[in-house]
């Protein structure tokens, strides 16, 4: 039975510094369920996308209150490791960043790094990944060429490929397809589909019939506030709040 | 940010603009060949008939033109939330307000041919039924214009009156029918287009279920008809 609270933003705030860039935030996130997180620039958004997976903790000045729980555990509770976080939860950027390698050892890179060498699990999980998604067929007769022989929209199926190597129980996308062609963007769309069956995904995004293919439940989110979160068809359909018709509508200033 | 804030893209207001205001009008046209189609029916008159017969042509036109209009917004704009309601509501408000202008040619074609028959004092009965069909319409276009789900809402409790009305005039009509007689194609007639403008009353609720739609999200086709079924006698024709 899928968990409805997989992840849980519990009255979430967080400052840069003296900013404060997001205001008690509450969320239930479904488990197996694609998320879209929408609304303008400065919303914050990817800061709370980034938050699932502390990636803030990096910058200098950040603070926050409330929690986030990952399947019940908080991810600010003092024991957790954040590298052993990043293995539960993967993440995709804008931008497509595969490294200089091959798209094999691509795929394969966290579990070097984690010391795990095996041949034979290393081929199961290339070919797993890759297949998972949607670039098996494509790349299995060059898994040595370089990763930056593939085209941009295979380049990003190369990142997720990347990202769910581990098996995540978390998959964060920072706009995925904003690099892409319609095509690519397509493609990609489609394999998030596929890929809720295994995963919970997150996925930030400008583009509106983005979120109202791909998502299941859409959070628009403005001036660091939750403004509205519901399925999605409801939120597209008939948002119950004004600010949120007006942002999808295109009546926004 | 209120969602009558100006949409970014000014085309696409004014495309929306243009588009509500051509259902109304299609409404209003619709209205008021129906209007004629009486009048000529009680007026006896023959240029009037063949004038509505003739203006259907411009009704089928202004459905054509709302899906079109309907087609390139969905096409350019991919609008969700109330406009894509409105969008989605017209195009099927306006394939509900052609079958009425069908209905009115359908009632000029008979008093066209009631004409060439000498007069009957029966043709009278119409009016009530006439009115309160066009107090349907007129109130569902409203509803429709003012975005008023309320009015919508309760149009199908009202359309029963309508029935109810329809039944009796049938009946009398039918009776009158069986006594036979010189009048009687007359009769039959005057049958047919009292079912008519009953059929206009059930159109006019359709346009109310859009109006409820475009106001609220709120799909209300079936549920209302059961209610409005359910609250009036056994014997009712089962609502279309």
């Amino acid at each position: 039975m899928p968990r409805e609270d997989f992840i849980a933003v519990d009255h979430f705030s967080f400052f840069y510094g003296p900013k404060q860039a997001l205001y008690g935030i509450d969320m239930r996130i479904p488990e197996r369920q694609v998320t879209a997180l929408i609304g303008p620039s400065g919303c914050g958004k990817s800061t709370l996308l980034r938050n699932m997976n502390r990636m803030n903790d990096l910058i200098d000045g950040v603070r926050h209150q409330g929690d986030i729980r990952l399947n019940g555990n908080s991810l600010y509770d003092p024991k957790v490791e954040v590298i052993s976080l990043r293995k539960r939860v993967g993440m995709v950027f804008q931008k497509y960043n595969p490294f200089a390698k091959s798209i094999y050892e691509n795929v394969v890179f966290s579990l070097r790094v984690a010391g795990r060498n095996r041949k034979k699990e290393l081929d199961e999980v290339v070919e797993r990944s890759l297949r998972s998604a949607a670039l098996w067929d494509e790349v299995k007769d060059r898994l040595h060429d370089s990763a930056f022989g593939l085209s941009g929209g295979q380049q990003q199926r190369l990142c997720i490929a990347r990202a769910i190597a581990n098996q995540p129980e978390i998959l964060l996308m920072d706009e995925p397809c904003a690099a892409l062609d319609p095509t690519a963007t397509l493609k990609i769309e489609a394999l998030i589909r596929e890929l809720k069956e295994q995963f919970t995904i997150v996925i930030v995004t400008h583009n509106m019939e983005q979120a109202t293919r791909c998502s299941d439940r859409t959070a628009f989110l403005y001036m660091g506030r939750l403004i509205e979160y519901g399925p999605t068809l409801e939120v597209f359909e008939n948002p119950k709040q004004e600010e949120t018709e007006a942002y999808i509508s295109g009546r926004f200033s | 940010m209120p969602p009558n804030h100006p949409h970014i893209i000014r085309d696409f207001d004014e495309s929306i603009r243009k588009l509500s205001e051509s259902v109304i009008s299609m409404g209003n046209q619709s209205r008021l060949n129906l209007q004629r189609a009486v009048e000529a029916l009680i007026q006896r008159d023959i240029d009037r008939c063949k004038a509505v017969i003739a203006d259907d042509s411009e009704i089928d036109e202004a459905e054509r033109s709302v899906d079109a209009m309907g087609m390139d917004i969905l096409l350019r704009f991919h609008p969700v939330a109330r406009d894509l309601r409105l969008v989605i509501s017209s195009m099927k408000a306006v394939a509900s307000l052609e079958r009425i202008s069908d209905h009115a040619v359908n009632i000029a074609k008979r008093a066209k041919k009631m004409l060439s028959r000498e007069e009957i004092r029966e043709v009278r009965l119409i009016e009530p039924i006439y009115l309160m069909a066009d107090e349907l319409l007129r109130d569902a276009l409203a509803s429709f214009a003012d975005r008023d789900s309320t009015t919508g809402r309760n149009l199908a409790v009202r359309d029963k009156e309508l029935d109810r009305a329809h039944k009796r005039v049938v009946a009398t009509l039918s009776q009158l029918l069986e006594e036979g007689g010189a009048n009687s194609e007359s009769y039959l007639h005057l049958i047919l287009i009292v079912r008519s403008l009953e059929r206009v009353g059930d159109l006019a609720v359709n346009v109310g279920e859009d109006a409820v739609f475009l106001d609220a999200a709120e799909d209300i086709r079936y549920a209302q008809r059961r209610y409005a079924r359910e609250s009036d006698d056994p014997d009712t024709d089962p609502a279309p």
